[in-house]
């Protein structure tokens, strides 16, 4: 036979009980329905979660600290770095060196008019900065000359102006600062402990986006170059009259992987080298699990329905072929062939299903608008009309999200349920003789 | 053209036993025939003589304990379902007591089944099948579905798609067992004057002793066993008249 033929008379039949075909055709739906909406659950959950992580920090960063107190300790030197960077699935690496210990006042302006006295200052090789997920909102990265920095978004707000009274003499947020921080050079000034004044002048190449996963530097600080912070911690330690500790090493480091899926294993590879470590994956992975859990637990109940489903059709086809059983007969009898009659119920099965499937996967998307629409609405009402800064961010995140390789698989699993409900039925249909075509009942 | 007078379905020593139980019952005992091309058969005997059976294994639907059936030489009773189906397609036609049309199907897909089976195009086969329609005078029911035509017509639905395919041999099963006396000679007179056209063989079971006016042998059968077999002198003059007016 003709698949065109084979098609019509499928078609034909099916149509012949309408209300028998339309019954099984919306078991498949609400099967296939349920598969969809259960999973696509289960992505919004995960794509919810993943945004909270991201909004937290980088996910493919790792913090390494070193370990252990006193002479023990474990410092990460240019050695270590080189071995870091040498583990696969690493793409930047570098120190991180924070100025806690270096109490520094700021001047900027004519006379050193502008006064900043706290400053949070941190230090990673410059080459590394971009890739770490630094931002720029202005000026270029080109921090390769010395002295050259970067400063935080916020930074030039921390001045306050030293010829103005109390009260007048800081701008707020939103205002004009009192001087260009990029075209100002800044003034740097520690007193060491035998009271001797060290200076240093720094010009601001750009200016950092806040981003305080990354450290207050971004938001009112100042970003060096590795090597030039190490020089003003060493030169203040020597002006204490202490000698540099240098030589031992760092005592933090910032690794950037690839992938997040890398993640754990450098992870694990650094801690082996005898450092702790830290990052979004020891957090993530534990969500992630359960998300997963949840799930396939979601997926089971939807697979359930479409189980049921599938003894529908196979209860249909069954009940179709009993009552045909002359009809089988007679088409054997005039000449049609085995594979013809097999593929005729599987046909009709796999079409029950693909129907099914098709109209499954409209109404998910349907269902879906709709959990998302009320999600959205419920949560703007919970929260006041999104007074939080979260909520504009949390509240549009779907409940429900159906990416397109879900829909499509879930319409070739009904399709193939179908057949796969239909084969029973078929080698039933098949083993009919054609003499069942003469019986008289 | 083919000439009358070569065997086309052979049957030696066929015997078919039934199993019931304990209990085995002998429908055929050692049965021999011949039936020439272009002859009309017809198998007579009484229920239970064995006669149903003897079509089901001349036709391939049943397999026999022993002995063999061959038409056109080939062995029908070794046949496998799939070489069945195919021997079916070309050579064997059907016309059956209850119709056994389609109910979802009109008139002409009807006709036109054997044709469709065998994979021919659908505009083709069903022009064919309206041609058909139209000889067996339903040109006005082309459209009809099973359900909305009498037994007679039905039937000339059947007799349509048995000959559709221009089988060599046609094999029914008391054709006229439903129809009343009038569609009984209405029926029977298409199917003769068919195969004398297209000369074509007609294997036919009946127990209605007025069917052996238009048959060229008659056979009967009496408990599995063959008790008469003879060609019928009248019957062939009769046909043999009727073919030369059909050339003529």
């Amino acid at each position: 036979m003709k698949k065109g033929d084979l098609l019509q008379v499928c078609l034909q039949n099916l149509f012949r009980h309408k209300a028998r075909t339309i019954l099984t055709v919306m078991g498949v739906v609400l099967g296939c329905c349920s598969v969809i909406i259960m999973l696509s659950m289960g992505i919004g959950m995960k794509q919810a979660q993943e945004q909270a992580l991201s909004m937290m920090g980088d996910l493919t960063i790792i913090q390494v600290y070193s370990q252990g107190k006193g002479k023990k300790t474990s410092k990460i030197t240019d050695r270590t770095m080189e071995t870091i960077k040498a583990i696969p699935g690493v793409t930047a690496a570098t120190p991180r060196l924070t100025a806690d210990q270096l109490p520094v006042t700021v001047y900027a302006g004519k006379d050193r008019r502008y006064r900043c006295l706290y400053l949070s200052a941190a230090g990673i090789r410059a080459d590394a900065a971009e890739q770490m997920g630094y931002r720029l909102l202005e000026g270029s990265w080109n921090t390769a000359g010395q002295d050259r920095v970067l400063v935080g978004q916020e930074f030039a707000f921390l001045f306050e102006d030293t010829k103005r009274p109390e009260g007048k003499n800081v701008k707020e947020f939103g205002e004009e600062p009192f001087f260009d921080v990029m075209k100002t050079p800044l003034i740097l000034e520690a007193e060491g402990e035998g009271g001797k004044k060290l200076t240093w002048e720094v010009r601001p190449s750009g200016r950092l986006k806040e981003d305080f996963s990354k450290g207050m530097e971004t938001s009112g600080g100042i970003l060096f170059r590795l090597e030039d912070l190490q020089r003003m911690i060493d030169e203040y330690q020597r002006s204490s009259g202490k000698p540099a500790d240098r030589k031992k090493g760092w005592n933090a480091a910032i690794v950037k992987a690839d992938h997040i899926r890398h993640v754990a294993e450098i992870e694990g590879k650094i801690r082996k080298m005898g450092f702790s470590t830290s990052s979004m994956e020891s957090i993530r992975r534990p969500m992630e699990q359960e998300a997963r859990q949840k799930q396939m637990m979601f997926g089971c109940l939807g697979a359930v329905s479409l189980f049921v489903a599938a003894l529908g059709i196979t209860n249909t086809m069954i009940m179709s072929i009993s009552e045909r059983t002359k009809e089988i007969g007679v088409m054997k009898a005039l000449g049609c062939q085995v594979h013809d009659v097999r593929r005729l119920f599987l046909l009709e099965a796999g079409a029950i299903g693909l129907t099914g499937g098709i109209l499954g996967m409209a109404v998910s998307y349907l269902l879906s608008a709709v959990m998302n629409v009320a999600a959205i609405s419920g949560m703007a009402g919970e929260m006041g009309g999104g007074e939080l800064l979260w909520a504009g961010e949390a509240a549009a995140m779907p409940v429900s999200v159906i990416p397109w390789w879900l829909s499509l698989a879930a319409v070739l699993f009904s399709a193939l349920t179908g057949l796969a409900a239909g084969y029973y039925p078929a080698k039933k249909a098949v083993a009919i003789p054609a003499l069942e075509a003469i019986r008289h009942d | 053209m083919k000439k009358r007078g070569k065997p086309i379905i052979q049957v030696r020593e066929l015997w078919k036993i039934y199993r019931m139980g304990e209990e085995e019952a002998a429908a055929l005992k050692g049965v021999s025939l011949d039936i020439l091309q272009g002859e009309i058969c017809c198998i007579f005997g009484t229920s239970g003589s064995g006669k149903s059976t003897l079509l089901n294994l001349l036709a391939g639907m049943e397999r026999p304990t022993a002995g063999e059936v061959r038409i056109r030489g080939a062995q029908v009773s070794r046949m496998n379902e799939e070489e069945l189906a195919v021997f079916r397609q070309r050579y064997m036609g059907f016309i059956f007591q209850s119709y056994n049309l389609l109910p979802s199907m009109t008139a002409v897909e009807n006709t036109a089944l054997p044709l469709m089976f065998r994979g021919v195009p659908k505009r083709e086969r069903e022009e064919e099948a309206v041609k058909m329609l139209k000889r067996v005078g339903l040109s006005h029911r082309l459209g009809y579905y099973p359900g909305q035509m009498s037994g007679g017509q039905q039937q000339r639905t059947g007799i349509a798609r048995a000959f559709a395919s221009r089988p060599e041999v046609i094999f029914a099963d008391e054709p006229t067992g439903n129809l009343d006396s009038r569609t009984t000679e209405d029926i029977m007179e298409m199917i003769i004057g068919f195969a004398r056209r297209y000369r074509q063989t007609i294997v036919m079971v009946t127990h209605d002793p007025d069917m052996e006016r238009y048959a060229d042998r008659v056979i009967r059968l009496v408990d599995g066993v063959i008790v008469r077999n003879e060609s019928t002198a009248v019957c062939y003059k009769e046909a043999f008249s009727r073919r030369k007016e059909g050339q003529a």
